[in-house]
């Protein structure tokens, strides 16, 4: 059949382009729109994705990966000889004040972990060593936080809390749109800016008339004076020590529902968690429980409504001017089987004409904010095609509802001037 | 000349009925506007023969437009049947009334009605596809009915570099698209200057003494009443007869 579709649409392109860009727009809107909601869901979740770890084990309040109660170093201890356990690693994770040599002080999270474990690592180190962490009161931080940060090169020392650190090396990929920078460090290191003053340790009674022993872990704040100049290196972690985090990798052949719950029952007052678990958690906590989860998804939900506006705005005024060549079509014998094909094609067309220079915007606008902002927008290939099917679907909505109109047009219109 | 008298029996008769090729029985037709009905027809009988040439003329507002979309089944007349090649067509539903224009009635239109976006040979093939010719085969249809109305060596020309004759008669080779025994036309020469207009009538008149093809016109147009078979004059409503 003679593309009377394609042939109206292009037969005007200024016309053309107007309708085009407006679709452009929508669909920009939305893409912009649903990749800064994913950018900051991603963001909230990517320390977990960041590790290797099967399981991750943590104090039983936990709310999401950044509200959650310490546990002691015991707990690790006790996690490592549990059977089925490969490996455990200690992850100490809080926040703390950032006082650089010149500007202002900032307000960051610092994250330690063992710099030569195998279950959490930076994802990419641009500039130092990992190994540099090892050395005492030293740092890392994420080369998009340079400027919250106030430093711009390694070698800087700063004040955190009241302790000296020295910047040793840069990583990338690990910045987070909702929250403070991240500083990443050895865990004694970590230790040393986070507890020092507190300790904690388990309390367990035997309550009256029953033969379950409780326990609880306590915390307790020790007197030490403030702005303490180092006398010496962080000292090693003992069993009082304090960290957020376990992580667990299993034995290879171990199952982790019953991994999990081994971990539970041998360790005080924990719950156990998969990756994909707290992955879930975390990310529903930023969606459902916070502001700007919904300011977030509400924007995207605008997006779609503004595209499916501009888009049926579009295609209804095209049809309504075509409306007399329909008419004729339908006098010299179409079906409105031939009718609804020409105008879904129509919109289809603008559909894919609309979607296309609008991804290739899109993914330019992501390309430039990630470089300079970290990861603030994502485009997936899952959402780049759910995005498709959102233009497709808006077009073919858009086109039912014109044809509607030219389903109640006056057959007569055929003879009026 | 043939009035409206057309038998107040039951219609078709078996005799007449391979002879007549549009018969229309006690057409009234109102418009409402606002709270009133209009009557804009009354009790209209009318036919005519297959291979003739009939004209409808009248002053502006007389009806002839409504009376033609009645006959062609765009529009449902409020009383009344029209017979179409034996076919009460007043009585079929609207998909078989599409169905039933697609395969029997070509049209051609005061303002041409083309396709602005497509080419000479495009417009004529669109509705050789309507009507089931695909591809290469309408391609090659289109270019010979484009021949017929002289029209060879312009079907890659959009309508807007066409003069009006030259509009017209793609509109012809489109109305002839599928060889339909009828043909209905709405003041074919109206937008013509007198030259094209005497050529596109000249045009109409050998096609159909050519095809056998019925055809129906309604003008205000003097010139064409050379061509004609039957002339009905309709005023207000009614026909009126004439010398
Ligand atoms: N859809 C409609 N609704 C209401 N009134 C209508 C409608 N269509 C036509 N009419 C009225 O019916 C009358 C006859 O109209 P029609 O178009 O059939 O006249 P006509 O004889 O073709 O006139 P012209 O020579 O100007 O084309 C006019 O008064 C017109 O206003
Ligand atoms: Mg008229």
């Amino acid at each position: 059949m003679v593309s009377l579709a394609r042939k109206n649409l292009l037969e005007d392109i200024p016309r053309f382009l107007v309708a085009q860009a407006g679709i452009l727009f929508a669909v920009s809107l939305i893409t912009l729109q649903t990749g800064i909601f994913m950018g900051f869901s991603q963001s909230t979740v990517k320390l977990i994705n960041n590790s290797s770890a099967d399981l991750w084990v943590t104090s039983q309040s936990l709310v999401q990966l950044e509200l959650t109660l310490p546990i002691p170093v015991s707990e690790l201890i006790k996690a490592r000889n549990v059977s089925g356990v490969a490996r455990a690693e200690g992850l100490l994770f809080s926040g703390a004040q950032w006082y650089p040599p010149q500007g202002e002080m900032a307000r960051i999270r610092v994250l330690g972990f063992d710099p030569s474990g195998q279950l959490y690592r930076p994802p990419e180190i641009v500039e130092g060593n990992l190994k540099e962490l090892h050395q005492p009161y030293t740092v890392m931080i994420n080369t998009t936080d340079e400027d919250s940060l106030n430093v711009s090169e390694t070698g800087v020392e700063v004040q955190m809390n009241s302790l000296p650190a020295k910047v040793v090396g840069m990583t990338e990929g690990n910045s987070s749109m909702i929250s403070n920078p991240f500083i990443m460090t050895s865990l004694k290191n970590a230790n040393a800016y986070l507890n020092a003053g507190r300790r904690s340790q388990i309390e367990c009674q035997l309550p009256q008339g029953s033969s379950q022993l409780q326990c609880i872990n306590k915390f307790e704040e020790i007197e030490e004076p403030a702005n303490a100049q180092p006398s010496s290196e962080p000292r090693d972690l003992v069993a009082s020590d304090i960290i957020t985090f376990i992580l667990v990798k299993a034995e290879p052949e171990m199952e982790l529902s019953s991994l999990k719950q081994k971990l539970e029952k041998n360790l005080t007052q924990v719950t156990a968690y998969t990756q994909q678990e707290l992955i879930e958690k975390t990310k529903t906590y930023w969606q459902q429980r916070t502001g700007i989860g919904f300011i977030l998804g509400l924007g995207a939900l605008v997006g779609v409504i503004v595209g499916v506006v501009v888009v049926s705005q579009i295609l209804y005024s095209s049809v309504a001017d075509h409306l007399k060549e329909f008419g004729t079509l339908k006098a010299m014998g179409a079906s409105a089987g031939m009718i609804y094909r020409i105008i879904i094609e129509q919109a289809l067309w603008m559909a894919v004409l609309g979607y296309l220079p609008a991804m290739i915007l899109c993914f330019g606008v992501a390309y430039v904010i990630n470089n300079n902002q970290g990861q603030l927008l994502v485009i997936s290939a899952e959402s780049a095609i759910a995005i498709f099917a959102v233009t497709i679907i808006m077009c073919i909505g858009s086109a039912i509802f014109a044809i509607q109109k030219v389903n109640r047009v006056d057959p007569a219109i055929v003879f009026k001037a | 000349m043939l009035f409206q008298s057309s038998p107040q029996s039951n219609f078709p008769h078996a005799q007449s009925a391979s002879q007549i090729s549009i018969c229309a029985e006690h057409i009234t037709m109102f418009f409402r506007s606002g709270r009133q009905e209009i009557p804009i027809l009354k009790e209209l009988n009318w036919e005519t023969n297959r291979g003739s040439i009939a004209l409808l003329m009248g002053p502006s507002g007389s009806g002839k437009t409504t009376f033609l979309s009645i006959l062609a089944g765009l529009l449902t007349p409020t009383e009344g049947n029209v017979y179409l090649l034996g076919q009460e067509i007043t009585k079929l539903s609207r998909k078989k009334r599409t169905a039933f224009r697609r395969q029997h009635i070509g049209f051609i239109f005061q303002n041409f009605n083309l396709f602005p976006a497509l080419t000479a040979a495009e417009n004529v093939e669109i509705i050789l596809n309507i009507k089931g010719l695909q591809g290469k085969q309408a391609r090659y249809e289109a270019q010979l009915l484009l021949e017929q109305v002289g029209l060879e060596l312009y079907g890659n020309q959009k309508p807007r570099d066409l003069s009006g004759g030259q509009k017209q008669r793609v509109a012809i080779a489109r109305a002839l698209a599928g060889s339909p025994p009828l043909i209905m036309a709405d003041e074919p020469t109206a937008a013509l200057d007198s030259q094209s207009g005497h050529q596109i009538t000249e045009l109409l008149r050998r096609l159909a003494k050519e095809k056998g093809t019925t055809v129906l016109i309604v003008t205000h147009d003097p010139r064409i009443q050379d061509i004609a078979d039957y002339i009905t004059y309709l005023e207000d409503g009614r026909f009126k007869p004439t010398n």
